[in-house]
């Protein structure tokens, strides 16, 4: 039987591991910290006044035009959206499949979830034309008639698609962060500091009973969880496959855009991980080149998987004989007879999402965290391109050739862009001061005590 | 606060006292002292200090007696405090007062909701149309076509439908002005004047002598009257000026049959044309009229017409040829001498094939078919069905394209050509000729005039030479000697400006007037609202002139308005030619009603052709290298006019550049790739000593040789709309040794500048990319292949779709008839109160038009074909756009339209995107609210104006079709077929687009619906749209269309 590294190193006592993940919480942020903060709040500001002004004055700021009715607020939705999954999937189906390496990872993960679906969830709430009326989405007894929602729209099953899984990943990660405030309460040495935790911990009291409670809870959450990491994306992928556009109107949608997710959510959680080992180098010892390995297998193989959706994609497209999927994927790709106006957009996606993940098959790279932080870089950026790629491409060339027109890129599109990592970085770097980054109750139980291959004393 | 007064007037006072002394009489009086019932003890021992406070206990009421022992009652109080209240929040925002008053007396022909239409006329200096104008509560809102017209019978024209913004332009004269000078005439201030003391200087001036007055080409037989007498009365000088004057064709007329007339060409009765550069669907002299009478011919297959066009731009004739040849201006005149040789000499048919001083001038211009873009094969077919259809073929040559330097022999032989063929009186008809008038050679006269000093005073009436005519004429310069130069005209445009005086002219709808567009046929035009501003018609101002210097016939000095001026006119003239001289009121109800008298007569003789007039001109020398054209557009016309101030005709795009806001040289490919430059690159052009910089637009099917640019932008002086849209290229027009300007064949030098200038267009890609969009087919193909020219998918669906059991709306839109003059769109935009968005948003993909036309090429790029295809939303049964929207906004109707519902919107765009048709417009910024007043007043209010954030799309007109469905429901019948119209087909001049009832069998639309040329656009995508086209068919004698949109791939 293969035998696996230890999942924390540094032979640390329980005190150790306790210390060391409520170091970041406990004590005054350092400069990087601070610098980082004020960048991320700055971004996040200039964000809200990039909103403000759209919302303001209308979709029009924006190089949404005929015929590309969704742009970068689509794009960006789905990117984030798809960034989300990783969290979920690491918590909940890691979780189920007893895959133990998960702990060091999922509490990040998880707020990383929470923050993405968070800066998503607004994308789709103000592309509308009108988003003061956005609440005509929900379907609630009204005195409009009633006027009802339309249950035949994706955009409908989005909404309820998306607000599911908002709640139940920000339910899944508080209550694994219940225990976890106790402790940051116990060991709170100021008032308000043991206020706010025990408000937090909902009375926490490392009893039996209340541990039996919370593992029964957290699986059944982590059960809920399961079919939601696919079903959102699926929905997600639905509002453009159930549409008859040609380069949207596909099946392989719902499997391609759920491991699309994956890719991307792998790839942001290396990302973060690697800043954080480097921002609390203490975490160096939960947060292992082992973990980090296996979260890069994971992107490779799901790199491997957008890669033959991609084929698959031409396959179809050729295989159908509909000349409309044949000009859009063709055109794609730039290949002769196409106008070709994307095809540099097609071709970053596939240089970042096929091409470059190979280099994981070196166990070298694997391992090596500069090469892992650019790759990741990487699958970040060829992942927002795939998301442009079928929503501009798809719609700027479609049925009549008369009506194609690129899209008119505008600053504010930029500007929508850039700010949103604003507001999920301020988000992600205000969660590592004030809450446990790994879940102490659940790494503790990783440490090799009472195994066999054990070194240390008893 | 601004509603308190604070000062009422003495009247008011005295109104006030009066009425409260009458109300404190009807006030019931208290019984002090004999109260039977008491309320307390107190009033029970009628204590005096209670009494006084029963009787102050309602202090406040408005009513009580003893007010004016009290100074500080409560009106006065409230004065007060209103007063500080209003100090106290003068400095704050509140939402203004909107007042709406009602009518007082409600004019009896007035019912609200209710339009009133009044038969009219349209006349932009070329062509006149009878048009109805639709008022609602006394504004005018559109134009629609007038059917009982004798020359169109309906249809409109661009233009046309774009004046109704002309009278709501912001931008004209409100009141008159005066201008001053100073020593050189250069420093210029503005000041406003009374027409009493304008009219008093105005004729001080004119009693001096040397009176010259500079109009346009008039068509109205009574201002030619007014304008004739008031010459008469001044010994005045009558100039007649237009850059579109067709005194090219007036001259060729007179040379060869020795009368100066425009004839009217009958295209109605041609079986085959052939078009040398003259623009007949475009722009050249009647193109609503001429378009009307080609689609005549285009109707029955069996007796199908063909039409050959030599084009030296890309017009939408040659856009319409069955056979396009392309070709360069000096190559016009080889063009029709090759065909003379072909047919007198070398196939020696007509007459003349035995006129040896024909034959030999031929001759020696040796082989000219040598050189042109035509096969020896086709000129003979050509030539063959020309001889095939004698007197019933034609040949037309004319418009700005062909103002070269061989005009005078171009008209010639095409006069020659005509009369071999035996076409004249028959399709050339002279005796009811087309009014023209305006001469640059009279214009060269005036010049030298002016120069000579013998112009004292100058009246200039509308039309705007010192913007049409280039520098080096030296109108500008000249105008200067002039000690007295009157502008009339509706703005202070670039002519105006050099006017002493600036008089504003009614709009054509606050103005009487009338029509002879054809001679013999008059239309009226009445007014359709009350002048706006502080306006008066330029023949009001005439009159008056001559009725104060007391000079003129007496009718000039009689008449107290011009409408009586004009009645009696119609009473003494017009009536008695058209035998209506009896009954003069009935005769001019019958006329305002109908709006026209008169008929087209079909009888007319051949007239002898003068030989001399070829024979006599010289063979000119063979250029070669770069020419110019100079074109009008058949939006913008000579661009001279308030037209260039109207957003609706620079968004409109170029029917076939598809460019809007802009010119541009158009060049080929071959000639982009020799001077090694791209769409949107600058390149200069040098003609003579006048140098230009303009961005390029490549265009298919032009001769390698041409750069095309179109006349009429580059507006410096028409309004905040207008100016400053493209380049003034007048300035490149040559001045001949004759007097005439030279618009086109002019030597060009080119090169490029490296410089980058972006072009807006609202359609980028031109090929159909194999796809079955539009169909076209020859006609020797349909002949054979009857309905297989369209390729056609087994289509089933799995649900049974929508029941429709009353009406079921359908349109069938008739490619072949169509030929993309854009007439529909404004009206449509008109109707439907579209916005305009500016060319910066055009290049982003958001203009707004519900109804757009779709332009394609086919074939070789170097001979490109144009076809094209009108595209408004498809109202399908299986909507695309219905299933996506999730809050409903977009739903079906029970009669098969697709409902756009506004306020539900809340603008996802995601039926835009899964729009198939791409049809749908969304309100990217808040347009409606940009609308400033008073173009407002043209909005029709039937039809709402869109916020922000919302999509919108063709509706069908359905505010016609209630309007249509609640008039059959008053008068209790069923509706009939016909009746309802749609704005794009009331527009239409070819009858292309029909409207009706799908479930009612004999109705029009469905019988197309069962042509066999009938197609849906995307047929095999099953949306199932209510909206169908006829395939186009083209006779170009050919068994196939080259690359035509076939469908080519599996399915």
């Amino acid at each position: 039987m293969m035998k696996r590294n230890q999942l924390i190193l540094g032979d640390k006592t329980l005190k150790d591991i306790t210390d060391d993940i409520c170091q970041p919480v406990e004590t005054l942020p350092g400069k990087g910290w601070v610098g980082m903060f004020l960048s991320a709040k700055t971004l996040l500001l200039f964000y809200i006044f990039v909103l403000g002004m759209i919302v303001a004055n209308g979709m029009g700021l924006l190089g949404v035009n005929h015929p590309n009715g969704w742009g970068t607020m689509i794009i960006t939705f789905v990117f984030w959206i798809g960034i989300g999954h990783a969290g979920t999937l690491i918590s909940a189906i890691l979780f189920l499949f007893r895959q133990k390496w998960r702990t060091s990872v999922a509490r990040t993960a998880e707020a990383m979830t929470v923050f993405a679906v968070m800066t998503a969830g607004l994308f789709p709430l103000l592309h509308t034309g009108r988003p003061w009326l956005d609440f005509w989405l929900f379907p609630y007894p009204n005195q409009r008639g009633p006027l009802w929602v339309n249950f035949r729209s994706p955009l409908l099953w989005d909404v309820f698609a998306v607000s599911t899984y908002a709640t139940v990943s920000m339910v899944f990660w508080y209550i694994g962060l219940v225990p976890d405030f106790a402790t940051l309460k116990d060991r709170a040495k100021n008032k308000i500091r043991k206020t706010v935790y025990g408000v937090l911990s909902l009375g926490w009291r490392g009893t039996a009973r209340n541990w039996s409670h919370y593992e029964m809870l957290y699986l059944i959450l982590a059960g809920l969880s399961t079919p939601l990491v696919l079903s959102v994306h699926t929905i997600v992928s639905f509002d453009f496959a159930v549409a008859s556009l040609p380069g949207w109107h596909t099946t392989i949608f719902p499997p391609y855009f759920v491991a699309g997710a994956i890719f991307s959510g792998f790839a942001m959680v290396v990302t973060l991980m690697t800043l954080v080992r480097i921002g609390f180098p203490q975490f160096k010892d939960y947060i292992t080149l082992d973990h980090m390995e296996v979260m890069n297998k994971i992107i490779m193989t799901t790199g491997l998987m957008v890669g033959y959706a991609y084929a698959s994609e031409f396959f179809v497209a050729w295989y159908s004989g509909n000349v409309y999927e044949r000009y859009v994927f063709m055109s794609r790709a730039g290949l002769p007879g196409t106008t070709g106006d994307y095809a540099w957009s097609y071709w970053i996606m596939v240089t970042c999402n096929v091409i470059i993940p190979q280099i994981f098959w070196s166990k070298w790279a694997r391992r090596n965290i500069a090469v892992m932080f650019v790759v990741s870089i990487f699958v970040n950026i060829g992942m927002w391109f795939e998301r442009f790629v079928i929503t501009i491409t798809s719609l700027h060339a479609d049925f009549l050739p008369s009506s194609w027109g690129n899209y008119a890129w505008s600053f504010w599109d930029g500007a929508l862009l850039f700010g949103s990592f604003g507001m999920f970085l301020t988000l992600f770097l205000l969660y590592l001061r004030v809450f446990p980054a790994i879940s102490i109750a659940e790494i503790k139980p990783m440490l090799p005590v009472g195994r066999d291959d054990h070194k240390g004393g008893h | 606060m601004s509603e308190i007064h604070h000062d009422h007037n003495e009247h008011d006072h005295q109104h006030d006292e009066a009425e409260l002394a009458a109300k404190k009489a009807a006030r019931p009086k208290i019984e002090k002292n004999q109260a039977n019932h008491w309320l307390s003890i107190d009033q029970y021992m009628q204590d005096p200090e209670f009494q006084k406070t029963v009787e102050t206990e309602f202090m406040s009421s408005p009513l009580r007696e003893d007010e004016a022992s009290n100074p500080w009652a409560r009106r006065e109080f409230l004065k007060l405090m209103g007063a500080s209240m209003a100090l106290s929040t003068a400095s704050c925002i509140r939402r203004p007062v909107q007042k709406i008053v009602p009518y007082n007396k409600q004019p009896e022909e007035v019912t609200f909701g209710v339009p009133n239409f009044y038969t009219s006329t349209f006349f932009d200096g070329q062509e006149g149309l009878g048009v109805l104008i639709k008022t609602r509560e006394g504004r005018p809102i559109k134009l629609e076509s007038l059917e009982t017209e004798p020359l169109t019978q309906g249809g409109t024209s661009i233009r046309a439908q774009a004046h109704v913004l002309s009278l709501y332009d912001l931008d004209r004269l409100t009141a008159p002005k005066k201008n001053l000078f100073n020593e050189k005439r250069t420093n210029k201030d503005t000041i406003s004047v009374s027409w009493e003391n304008a009219d008093t200087a105005i004729v001080e001036a004119l009693k001096k002598g040397g009176v010259y007055i500079l109009t346009g080409n008039i068509v109205s037989p009574s201002t030619q009257a007014v304008v004739k007498d008031f010459s008469e009365g001044f010994k005045a000088t009558h100039v007649a000026w237009e850059v579109l004057a067709n005194e090219d064709v007036r001259k060729g007329q007179k040379a060869s049959y020795g009368t100066d007339v425009l004839p009217f060409y009958r295209f109605d009765k041609s079986k085959m044309t052939v078009s040398i550069d003259a623009d007949f669907l475009g722009t050249w002299i009647a193109p609503t009229v001429f378009t009307r009478q080609f689609s005549k011919t285009r109707k029955d297959f069996a007796n199908m017409s063909r039409m050959v066009a030599f084009d030296s731009n890309y017009s939408l004739t040659g856009a319409n040829a069955d056979i396009r040849v392309r070709i360069k201006p000096s190559q016009q005149l080889k063009v029709a001498v090759a065909i003379a040789q072909e047919l007198i000499v070398k196939q020696g048919k007509s007459s003349y094939a035995g006129n040896g001083e024909i034959k030999n001038w031929l001759n020696s211009f040796g082989n000219a078919a040598e050189g042109l873009h035509i096969e020896p094969a086709l000129l003979k077919e050509i030539v063959k069905d020309l001889w095939a259809a004698q007197g019933e073929s034609l040949i037309v040559a004319g418009g700005l394209k062909t103002q070269t330097e061989t005009s005078a022999a171009l008209q010639a032989v095409v006069n020659l050509l005509n009369s071999a063929l035996g076409n004249d009186g028959k399709t050339v008809q002279h005796r009811r000729s087309i009014t023209s008038s305006g001469s640059h050679s009279e214009m060269a006269a005036l010049i030298t005039a002016m120069k000579d000093k013998k112009v004292k005073t100058l009246i200039i009436h509308g039309i705007n030479p010192a913007f049409a005519l280039p520098a080096k004429s030296e109108f500008k310069d000249h105008l200067k000697n002039v000690e007295t130069v009157v502008y009339i005209g509706d703005r202070m445009n670039e002519t105006a400006m050099w006017a002493n005086y600036v008089l504003p002219e009614n709009h054509s709808m606050e103005n009487w007037g009338d029509a002879e567009m054809v001679s013999g046929v008059y239309s009226i035009q009445q007014p359709a609202i009350k002048p706006m501003y502080d306006t008066q018609s330029m023949q009001i101002t005439l009159m008056n002139w001559c009725f104060q210097a007391k000079v003129g016939p007496k009718r000039i000095q009689e008449f107290e308005s011009y409408y009586d001026y004009l009645r009696n006119f119609w009473k003494t003239d017009i009536f008695p030619k058209v035998g209506k001289g009896g009954n003069f009121e009935k005769s001019w109800q019958e006329l305002l009603q109908s709006g026209s008298v008169g008929e087209v007569a079909d009888s007319d003789s051949a007239r002898s052709f003068s030989v001399s007039s070829v024979t006599d001109l010289k063979k000119p020398a063979v250029s070669d290298g770069w020419e110019l054209v100079l074109y009008p557009t058949s939006q913008l016309g000579d661009g001279a006019g308030s037209q260039a101030n109207i957003g609706w005709i620079h968004e409109l795009p170029d029917p076939i550049t598809r460019a809007v806001w802009d010119n541009y040289a158009s060049i080929s490919m071959a000639a982009a790739k020799k001077l090694n430059v791209k769409q949107n690159s600058v390149i200069e052009i040098t003609v003579g000593k006048d140098k230009m910089e303009l961005p390029v637009l490549i265009q298919p099917g032009l001769q390698d040789d041409v750069i095309a640019i179109a006349i009429g932008y580059g507006r410096t002086h028409v309004g905040s709309v207008g100016n400053g849209i493209g380049k003034n290229v007048y300035e490149l027009a040559q001045l001949a040794a004759n007097g005439q300007i030279v618009f086109a064949g002019s030597k060009v030098d080119v090169k490029a500048t490296g410089k980058k200038y972006e072009l807006a267009q609202t359609q980028t890609h031109h090929s159909m990319e194999g796809r079955q969009i539009v169909v076209e087919a020859t006609l020797k193909e349909y002949q054979t292949k009857k309905d297989h020219i369209i390729h056609k998918h087994p289509i089933w669906s799995v649900w049974s779709g929508h029941q429709y059991n009353g009406h079921k709306w359908g349109m069938a839109i008739d490619l072949n008839s169509c030929t993309g003059c854009s007439a529909c769109v404004v009206a449509c935009q008109s109707e439907n109160n579209i916005p305009v968005v500016g060319k910066k948003y055009v290049m982003q993909g958001r203009e707004m038009q519900w109804l757009r036309i779709d332009r394609y090429y086919t074939g070789n790029p170097e001979d490109a074909h144009a076809v094209f295809q009108p595209v408004m939303c498809q109202h399908c049964d299986n909507a695309p756009c219905e299933t996506v929207c999730p809050v409903l906004a977009t739903v079906h109707s029970s009669e098969g339209l697709n409902e756009m519902v506004y306020n539900r919107c809340v603008g996802t765009r995601y039926c835009s995107n899964n729009c198939p048709y791409k049809v749908r417009r969304f309100n990217w910024f808040n347009y409606a609210k940009k609308i400033a007043a008073p173009a407002n007043m043209a909005l029709n209010p039937d039809v709402g104006v869109r916020v922000r954030g919302v999509m919108e799309k063709c509706t069908f007109c359905v505010q016609r079709i209630k309007d249509g469905k609640n008039k059959a429901k008053l008068e209790n019948r069923p509706l009939k077929d016909g009746e309802i119209k749609t704005a794009c087909q009331t527009a239409c001049p070819t009858d292309g687009i029909v409207f009706g009832d799908m479930n009612d069998p004999n109705s029009q639309v469905s019988k197309m619906f069962k042509n066999e040329r009938s197609y849906a656009l995307l047929e095999e995508w099953h949306a199932a749209p209510s909206v169908r086209y006829q395939a186009k068919i083209r006779n170009n004698g050919k068994d196939q269309i080259a690359a035509s949109g076939a469908h080519e791939g599996g399915h």
